[in-house]
């Protein structure tokens, strides 16, 4: 039986909760009063839904929304896949787990930045390692001076830093899987295939999706390699939006207008988180 | 062991092994690139000269020893600040059953959903108006907030496998709560206080947007600051330096990994879970 505590777990728990509201819920709102508001030469004035008409009106925006939408899905998609297949491999209990999983879990554990360099050296136009070892297959072009290419160097360095995170997830669901189940079905002659089909993949089904919407909200809060590789370029190819409301803000000073593309970006997370945890409720109502 | 399983093993054991050095990859070509003389970095992938003049060079260049104290200062500060909020906040969770628990716990984990990204802009401009740009408090206190939610999730497994009986027995021999705490509960708990601490450390120190937006003064910026501004500066000429750079700001995130490899591990499971 657990006390009640009296005045302790109030005490307690008070100096986390200042701290969450100071730096998340307060900020939050607050970015909402500054999207209906623009600052000029120290003044701030009250404009509406002025910040919001301008942001709509622009093709900018739709620019990053869309390469938002192709980064995005193309990270979700080459992610889920590639972890879910090494994650089957490491399921099968190999006397290396402990290694793989070490080596799969490096990118992550570094700053985006320094692995931004990086990534950004082995595609450099002219001694770019990657580059130079992909260069006859592609007529010589260099990639990250082109639209597209630079799109695909982001998404395959963002790929390469989330594997693990969603390797891990995947995982942990399939270690819930029973041997039970997929032994009995090789006894009754499923093939590998088989067990895969109409057990494994139908059983998992909730866990990828509750992983996918998992990337899926990193992919779009995380802007620090896209930043560090290409800085959104070139031209406008891979600027995101959180790039772009970096660049409104910081580069710009237009803080109403880049809170407005903040508030944008939190009601698009507030669907998502929604629906991750609508998700994650089902997925741990089917394990149980 | 049959023979097609054999086979399978050997087959997918080698897959794995040539997945694990496309994945280690960049990390060993960053620390080659910094091995390399001037000017030769691109020339071949092994170094012609290995040299560690790049690492000297690097501690007289610009501002990076500062860079570096700043993010020391601003890592440990907010992984401390981390670490006390939450400790006491799990300690509240796991022992008693008070008014209103089930939705400070809801409160907690719905923040968590709120990404950081969107919120820098509003904190940078509170800040400004409150004169708080370009200080190490600032960065503590946001670096602090940060790492709660996950922290208290992580803190709370530690407490839960605690015996009760231990601070009942205390409590019997007249221990005030507060003695319980710090003289029976902490000490068990030190490891898990320790790896809280060193994993928020290490989310501090990578951190490169938080300091980007909110920090725009060259003397207070963050070694992550820091290498972006190099990479601009850098680039294309002295990439050996910037190499350097690099593992610097690698070298304690990797240290600290490999040591706690199942604390990080069971804390992204946490977060991911609960969140």
């Amino acid at each position: 039986m657990k006390s009640r505590g009296g005045i302790y777990p109030y005490l307690l728990t008070l100096p986390s909760l200042l701290l969450i509201f100071a730096v998340t819920l307060y900020p939050s709102l607050y970015s909402i009063y500054m999207s209906l508001t623009r600052s000029k030469h120290g003044v701030t004035e009250f404009v509406g839904l002025d910040n919001f008409r301008r942001i709509l009106n622009t093709t900018d925006f739709y620019q990053s929304l869309q390469a938002t939408l192709i980064f995005t899905a193309f990270y979700v998609l080459f992610t889920i896949t590639i972890a879910y297949a090494i994650a089957l491999m490491l399921n099968r209990g190999l006397r290396l787990t402990g290694f793989y999983m070490t080596i799969i879990f490096l990118p992550w554990v570094l700053s985006e930045i320094t692995t931004g360099v990086v990534w950004r050296w082995m595609f450099y136009p002219k001694e770019g390692i990657i580059q130079n070892l992909i260069a006859p297959l592609i007529n010589n072009i260099a990639l990250i001076t082109r639209p597209w290419g630079a799109m695909i160097i982001v998404i395959a360095a963002t790929v390469w830093r989330s594997i693990s995170f969603a390797m891990l997830l995947l995982l942990a669901g399939l270690q819930t899987i029973p041997t039970e189940i997929t032994e009995a079905a090789q006894i009754d002659g499923a093939s590998g295939f088989g067990v895969f089909r109409y057990i494994t993949w139908p059983l998992m089904l909730p866990t990828v999706v509750v992983t996918a919407v998992f990337i899926l909200i990193q992919g779009i809060n995380g802007v620090g390699m896209i930043l560090s590789i290409t800085e959104g370029g070139p031209g406008r190819a891979t600027e995101v939006l959180g790039i772009m409301m970096y660049r409104q803000a910081v580069q710009y000073y237009n803080f109403g207008y880049a809170a407005a593309i903040a508030v944008l970006l939190l009601i698009i997370n507030a669907i998502l988180a929604a629906f991750y945890l609508r998700a994650l409720r089902q997925e741990s109502a089917l394990a149980a | 062991m049959s023979r097609r399983k054999l086979v399978e093993s050997v087959l997918i054991n080698a897959f794995l092994l040539l997945f694990c050095l496309i994945i280690l990859f960049p990390v060993v070509y960053s620390f080659l690139v910094s091995f390399h003389e001037p000017k030769t970095a691109f020339l071949s992938i092994l170094p012609q000269r290995w040299t560690l003049e790049n690492y000297a060079r690097l501690f007289r260049y610009g501002q990076f020893p500062r860079y570096i104290l700043n993010s020391i200062i601003n890592g440990v500060g907010g992984a401390v600040v981390t670490t006390i909020a939450a400790t006491l906040t799990a300690y509240a969770l796991a022992r008693f059953d008070f008014k209103g628990k089930g939705a400070i716990e809801a409160f907690i984990l719905g923040m968590m959903m709120l990404p950081g990204l969107t919120n820098l802009i509003p904190i940078l401009k509170i800040a400004s108006d409150l004169g708080l740009l370009n200080t190490y408090t600032l960065m503590i206190l946001v670096f602090g907030a940060y790492g709660v939610p996950l922290s208290i999730w992580i803190m709370k497994g530690f407490f839960e496998s605690i015996p009760r009986v231990l601070e009942e027995a205390a409590a019997i021999d007249g221990a005030t709560p507060v003695q319980t705490f710090l003289r029976v509960v902490l000490p068990i708990t030190t490891p898990g206080l320790i790896a809280t601490l060193l994993i928020n450390f290490v989310y501090n120190w990578n951190n490169f947007l938080t300091p980007l937006i909110l920090i725009n003064k060259t003397s207070m910026k963050m070694a992550t600051v820091g290498l972006f501004d190099f990479q601009h500066v850098l680039e294309g000429n002295q990439d050996e330096l910037l190499a350097a750079a690099c593992v610097v700001i690698m070298v304690p995130a990797l240290v600290l990994f490999l040591r706690l490899r199942d604390y990080f591990l069971q804390g992204m499971i946490e977060g991911a879970v609960k969140g």
